[in-house]
């Protein structure tokens, strides 16, 4: 075999170092071509691909925290002012039931108040009646007396009969 | 081996028309493999995509394992050819001898020192173009006198040795492989008896599963080698 060096030195082999050289060159450029090139640019588009999901990940799950804490807040937020609101019902609602009940109680005392009104006039006009009635009666009866020469009986029939108007007037 | 070669002369050159046919054989067995485990690229690899990637992934592994920085993807296609080449030439002559006449024409390729060489020889010269593309002409030649001056004439003999020892290690690891399974191969049919057969034949199947092992140990080993001589020329001097 050392013969094969000594020769191969020699420049015997020379073209079988040409031919090895060359075909391994054209076998890597082939395999660049086929292989080599889009199999590693695939797996650096996957190294990509995993690193950008990461971080989508991250960010996703940041923003669904950030999310959360704002619902959270509102909510929070929402109960105080729906306890707000239902404070000021319960005042508005107070402040009305006091007037309409102060309202209700001075209408009270008008009525009361015209009722009464209504009443005193009311006797009053009756009195005032009453006044006449017994002015024309006591003219009448005065006159009746004139009218009539009085004797017992005729004073008592008279008297009957002045009772007997009396009733009638009255009815 | 020792056995007569078959030659040819074109322009000058000598060929070994042995050598050059299971060099052939050996690049279309490595692109096809190659060629039919990248077909159907996905981002979600399944099937051969995955094996190649796996390969991918290991001799990368080799080269950054030595080559430092940036520098490493520079390397990464030549250590994957230069380890599917070496590593289907060691296991094609343990599968076929193809022998017409007097000559064998089929064999591992790098069982002839001239085709072992020849990779080294290739991988010296890819470490020195390297260095002297990363470092300049200037800092390439001061790498000679590193750590002093009286260094330099170990340095220039170094890069002999480490040229030589290359080649000669995958080479003798091969032949030897070879040439034990040819010797087997004759105590079997040099036996007389059928009986020689049936004990060779055990012996025979051992040795080429060690030759397998070797041989793929000697790709890895080749391809460290390489990416360890790479690096010293282009990795700054401490």
């Amino acid at each position: 075999m050392l013969s094969h060096l000594i020769i191969g030195a020699s420049g015997l082999y020379l073209g079988d170092m040409l031919f090895i050289a060359i075909s391994f060159i054209i076998l890597m450029a082939l395999i660049a071509k086929v292989a080599w090139n889009p199999v590693t640019k695939m797996m650096g588009d996957r190294a990509d691909k995993i690193a950008n999901d990461i971080d989508s990940a991250k960010k996703s799950r940041q923003e669904a925290t950030d999310l959360a804490d704002q619902r959270r807040e509102a909510l929070s937020h929402s109960r105080s002012e729906a306890s707000d609101i239902v404070a000021e019902a319960k005042q508005s609602g107070e402040k009305q039931r006091t007037t309409i009940v102060a309202d209700a109680q001075n209408e009270a005392t008008q009525y009361k108040q015209n009722a009464r009104k209504d009443i005193e006039q009311e006797r009053q006009d009756a009195l005032k009646n009453v006044q006449s009635d017994v002015a024309d009666i006591s003219v009448q009866i005065a006159s009746k007396i004139i009218k009539k020469q009085l004797d017992p009986e005729g004073q008592q029939a008279l008297i009957n009969s002045y009772i007997e108007g009396l009733g009638k007037h009255e009815s | 081996m020792g056995d007569p070669v078959p030659t040819v002369k074109f322009l000058g050159l000598t060929f070994n028309i042995a050598n050059d046919i299971s060099i052939l054989l050996t690049c279309i067995i490595v692109f096809l493999f190659v060629f039919l485990l990248s077909r159907h690229l996905a981002l979600k690899p399944k099937g051969g995509q995955n094996v190649l990637e796996w390969l991918i992934e290991f001799t990368n592994g080799i080269v950054k394992g030595s080559i430092k920085g940036n520098d490493a993807s520079h390397f990464g296609l030549y250590a994957f050819t230069l380890f599917l080449f070496i590593f289907v030439a060691n296991q094609l002559g343990l599968f076929l001898h193809i022998q017409v006449g007097q000559y064998t024409y089929v064999k591992s390729p790098t069982a002839d020192p001239i085709v072992t060489l020849t990779l080294s020889f290739m991988t010296v010269a890819l470490a020195h173009a390297a260095g002297v593309q990363k470092k300049g002409l200037k800092g390439y030649l001061k790498d000679y006198t590193s750590p002093f001056l009286v260094f330099l004439p170990i340095n220039i003999f170094e890069q002999f040795t480490d040229f030589l020892t290359l080649g000669l290690r995958l080479f003798g690891n091969i032949f030897a492989g070879e040439m034990l399974l040819s010797k087997v191969a004759t105590l079997a049919t040099g036996g007389g008896s059928w009986f020689s057969y049936v004990y060779s034949f055990p012996i025979e199947f051992l040795w080429q599963g060690f030759s397998v092992f070797i041989g793929s140990v000697q790709a890895f080993v080749f391809v460290t080698l390489t990416s360890v001589y790479i690096s010293q020329k282009v990795s700054p001097e401490e």
